[in-house]
């Protein structure tokens, strides 16, 4: 018994995306609610609709583990698959659901301090948590009809929340970018998936991956991939199809700029990577990916150094942290894909954490120019605190979570063969501290006049800060828990296929 | 089995006029329009290739598609949503002016 039966043998949803898009549609009712008693209703009950999400993904992470082949299959209404949409479920997709998860909680826990002057809250609660509905749908798809219908959903939602403060120029500028080159993608995504079904003449992942797997290319296929690169590598920002990233992620309300960063490029890469992964043998996406791995590490790398503002700085330094993913990708291994997933999730609370407390400054210091915010780290230590870590473990520093997943996607990379591309990425790195160690130090310097008395940013900010630096700290000195989980997650992608093809085929 | 070729070149004829459109046109509407070629291509590919595997026409890409002219739909709906605030904070409709943005 899986998830919650809504009709008798009808609907199954497993419970996380259940309690989201139940608790999304909700909301503006609570919302009306907390506004006729004047309660703080709707926070509570955001909070407790992403509480209840993580604590669904426990829930589904016990079923899957006791699951006889690791495979759970969720469909709905009569037909199986592959004639119908379904909803496959594996280690992979219960990690992914996990980063998602937990992430959302913090978030949610903090955008309630940051969002309480803001009118038309009860929206962007809602928005918030359909857009992590998306992400769970996303990652628990089965075929890929079920998660382009998720994938809108998720792009929908976030177009409206980057430009959620419409009194503003920026945003809306921004949002509009990002939604034509998003909805481009989308059109492009369609047509990979008529591609799919033209040469196969099945979208489900399981019947995919039994199809033209192991066949040589032909233009077709050819034609495939690089719709499906432009498809998916729009939302997860691989360079050259960027540009809408530093609009759109500093532009938005940083609760959602963490979201963004944290796990919505991130859904993009996961689904690039499953389709990759069941529809080409690894030895076919080697190169592409590898030359887009050099391409957008070092470009977001390099534009990182010339920005001033804090915000935007930290969405090019997502796009570089992106290129180190697609090194795991690339390798194509099961090490490979452990570090991918592993630096997915550091990456989630890294940069979480990065613009969580880089949102409590501009709060606070109430501009995102870094140098005048000169000196205010004396004012908020346990905030500049928070940024000092999670710089630290963008940057790879031992002792934090970014340095056991950097260190995993570099070698597996050595492990291939493909020593330049560790090079590259190590160097890379180095470069990224450079920028990393001018924002601090411009913090901790001497108050310029408009930083003196200030305070500290309120309670529930600086504790949800402080909760993450702690995460990014245990996971740096204590690994062993989320390498295990991600070993399990990669694992089902890259090993786990007879099962996921026999679950459909049975 | 139904002659498939005419349709393949109808959607890549259909795929090159949205891009060009998206990339030549300069008002924010006749883009979302661009975008909406590209989808309908897309589209119209799926129904052509819905009659060539099994014996029958496959429900499978019918159904895809209508789901897929709903998302769309939507996605354009929010997209003049913002071409609307655009023009409350731009007083225009010209996409070169939306280059305040930098780097």
């Amino acid at each position: 018994m899986v998830g919650q039966a809504m009709i008798q043998t009808g609907l199954q949803l497993p419970l996380p995306l259940l309690i989201s898009l139940i608790g999304a549609m909700a909301t503006p009712f609570i919302g009306i609610l907390s506004e006729r008693t004047g309660m703080k209703l709707k926070e509570a009950w955001f909070v407790l609709v992403s509480a209840a999400s993580l604590g669904g993904v426990y829930q589904l992470y016990n079923m899957v583990k006791a699951a006889p082949d690791g495979v759970l299959l969720l469909y709905s209404w009569g037909q199986a698959p592959p004639l119908s949409g379904c909803l496959e479920i594996d280690m992979l997709g219960v990690y992914m659901s996990f980063s998602i998860a937990f992430l959302g909680l913090l978030v949610s826990i903090y955008s309630i301090s940051y969002m309480e002057h803001e009118t038309r809250v009860a929206e962007f609660y809602t928005l918030v948590t359909f857009m992590i509905a998306g992400m769970f749908g996303i990652v628990f798809a089965g075929d890929l009809f079920t998660l382009f219908v998720f994938w809108e959903l998720m792009g929908l939602s976030s177009y409206v929340l980057v430009s959620f403060l419409k009194q503003n120029w920026g945003p809306i500028e921004a949002g509009f970018k990002y939604l034509l080159m998003s909805a481009t993608a989308g059109a492009f995504l369609l047509l990979s998936m008529a591609l799919l079904y033209g040469l196969t003449g099945t979208l489900n992942f399981g019947m995919l991956a039994n199809s033209i797997r192991g066949n040589p290319l032909t233009p077709w296929t050819v034609l495939l991939f690089s719709t499906l690169i432009v498809g998916f590598g729009v939302k997860s920002a691989i360079v050259p199809m960027h540009t809408w990233l530093p609009d759109a992620h500093p532009e938005a309300p940083s609760p959602i700029s963490a979201l963004l960063s944290g796990v919505v490029i991130e859904t993009g890469l996961y689904g690039l990577t499953r389709l990759l992964f069941v529809v080409f043998e690894p030895s076919v996406f080697k190169l592409p990916i590898a030359a887009l791995a050099v391409l957008t590490m070092t470009v977001g790398n390099l534009l990182a150094l010339l920005q001033g503002d804090l915000k935007r700085m930290l969405a090019y330094s997502s796009i570089a942290q992106i290129g180190y993913m697609l090194v795991g990708l690339s390798a194509g291994t099961v090490y490979g894909a452990q570090g991918l997933f592993l630096h997915v999730f550091n990456h989630s609370m890294m940069k979480g954490l990065a613009f969580l407390a880089a949102g409590s400054l501009i709060h606070i210091g109430n501009t995102r120019n870094i140098e005048d915010l000169k000196g205010i780290g004396r004012a908020m230590p346990l905030t500049t605190m928070g940024l000092f870590v999670s710089f630290m473990g963008l940057g790879g520093v031992p002792a934090t979570s970014g340095f056991i997943s950097k260190f995993m996607l570099f070698s597996s990379a050595i492990e291939v063969g493909m020593t330049w591309l560790t090079v590259i990425g190590v160097l890379n790195s180095a470069l990224s501290m450079a920028y990393y160690l001018r924002v601090i130090k411009t913090l901790i310097s001497d108050p310029i006049d408009s930083m003196k008395g200030l305070k500290e940013a309120p309670k529930l900010m600086v504790a949800v800060t402080v909760v993450m630096t702690l995460v990014v700290i245990l996971f740096g000195v204590w690994p062993e828990p989320a390498v295990s989980f991600a070993e399990s997650a990669a694992e089902a992608l890259v090993n786990g296929f007879n099962a996921y093809i026999g679950a459909i085929i049975g | 089995m139904y002659p498939i070729t005419f349709f393949i070149v109808t959607t890549a004829l259909l795929f090159v006029f949205g891009l060009v459109a998206l990339t030549i046109k300069r008002d924010l509407v006749r883009l979302l329009i661009g975008i909406e070629i590209l989808f309908n291509a897309a589209n119209l590919f799926f129904v052509a290739l819905s009659t060539q595997h099994v014996g029958m026409i496959d429900p499978l890409p019918q159904s895809i598609v209508m789901m897929a002219l709903v998302l769309d739909g939507t996605v354009i709906a929010v997209g003049l949503a913002l071409a609307l605030n655009v023009f409350k904070h731009y007083k225009t409709f010209d996409i070169r002016k939306l280059r305040r943005l930098k780097w």
